[in-house]
């Protein structure tokens, strides 16, 4: 009898192990799906969208922060489902600036420094395939320069991010973040009229 | 009478508290798969990206860092010197060598899970590629360590375990497999206590 109930016990133990073996499987796949502490919600957490938020040292009440002493941060949500989005920011001589654009799952769409951008001027506009297959028909004179970014997620998120290698430079990288416009582009309302 | 009970209580009881430790744990000691590994230094340049690997994807959500996009940068770190060793504050080190091509780098210690540092702080507790002395080849030898060192000093912090945080910016080699034949600077360890 006392065998049998020791059997019972080590089956009862490897299905407990098995158990947190799936268990383990299915929180980490769908943690990703119901996550509140992830970037994204804590971008949508520093304020209404279409703006961009300058990031401090200290962690904010959203939970972000700057991840590096010498690069100055800023975040922006967006939702192309209504319309494009544009982004540009003068470059008043900042020696190096950088934007990642992530879907709402925080995966990389894009991204640019200024090397690679035009002029070392930042000019991207985010829209999905459809608006990108209208706005490249009526090429808005406005957009001329500006680089075309395809996203199939409506929802995500922008991060501007500046550097400031040495304290001379704080002014220009902050003007830089601070002039740096994340506005829904409206062409379609001048076509129209 | 509550044999049936009680081994299906062992059964959930194994199944839920394993299955959450086992999560917690996994997803605290990595970032993912999929690391660069360079001496002591390591890499994920693939764990911003849809192409990720479960882990990487769940530790990003749960950690709800702005990580750097390929055409920004790549995060190295070190949390042990070329020995093997666990970086402490109670020994000093030597950082030797070059980085991978890259336009600008930055070096900073911090405690694993602390803030990093601040750039008004009073002590050297960051460095940037523009801030070192360089010698005659462009290599570069830092001291790190608690107390103040001539040359190149990085202030860490005084006690206990650090981790070095080593961000390349625009480098070409974040989306480049090519990393592995890159070399990455040394971490030496000179001495400890006061000596």
């Amino acid at each position: 009898m006392p065998r049998i109930f020791a059997l019972q016990v080590l089956f009862s133990v490897v299905t407990g192990l098995i158990g947190a073996a799936l268990l383990h499987l299915v929180i980490v796949l769908l943690l990703p799906d119901f996550s509140e502490r992830d970037a994204y919600t804590r971008v949508l957490a520093e304020g209404e969208s279409h703006r961009f938020y300058r990031l401090g040292e200290k962690p904010d009440r959203a939970g972000l922060s700057k991840d590096d002493p010498f690069v100055d941060t800023a975040v922006c949500a967006f939702d192309v489902s209504e319309g494009p989005l544009r982004l540009t920011a003068p470059n008043g001589g900042v020696p190096f600036w950088s934007l990642a654009v992530y879907d709402q799952s925080s995966n990389e769409v894009f991204s640019i420094n200024d090397r690679t951008s035009a002029g070392g001027v930042l000019d991207v506009v985010i829209a999905t395939p459809v608006q990108l297959t209208s706005l490249r028909q009526a090429q808005p004179p406005a957009l001329s320069q500006s680089i075309l970014v395809e996203t199939t997620q409506a929802e995500g998120y922008v991060v501007l991010r500046s550097l400031v290698p040495q304290p001379s430079f704080a002014d220009i990288a902050s003007q830089f973040l601070s002039q740096a416009t994340c506005t829904p582009f409206e062409w379609r309302s001048r076509s129209r009229f | 009478m509550f044999r049936v009970p009680f081994l299906i209580a062992i059964a959930l009881a194994i199944a839920f508290g394993g299955g959450i430790w086992s999560t917690l744990v996994a997803l605290d000691a990595t970032i993912g798969f999929g690391a660069i590994r360079l001496g002591a230094w390591e890499a994920f340049p693939e764990a911003q990206t849809a192409k990720a690997d479960p882990y990487a994807k769940s530790h990003r959500a749960n950690a709800g860092k702005l990580l750097y996009a390929s055409a920004e940068g790549l995060v190295f770190t070190a949390a042990v010197d070329e020995t093997g060793a666990r970086l402490t504050g109670n020994c000093s080190y030597r950082l030797t060598g070059h980085t991978p091509p890259a336009r600008f780098w930055t070096l900073f210690a911090a405690a694993p899970g602390a803030p990093p540092p601040s750039a008004q702080s009073d002590l050297p507790r960051a460095l940037n590629s523009r801030m070192v002395l360089r010698d005659g080849d462009g290599g570069f030898d830092i001291v790190m360590s608690a107390t103040a060192k001539p040359g190149n000093w990085l202030a860490v912090p005084e006690a206990g375990p650090f981790r070095l945080t080593l961000t390349l910016f625009d480098t070409p080699t974040a989306g480049s497999s090519g990393l592995i034949d890159l070399s990455m600077p040394r971490i030496e360890r000179t001495g400890c206590g006061n000596a």
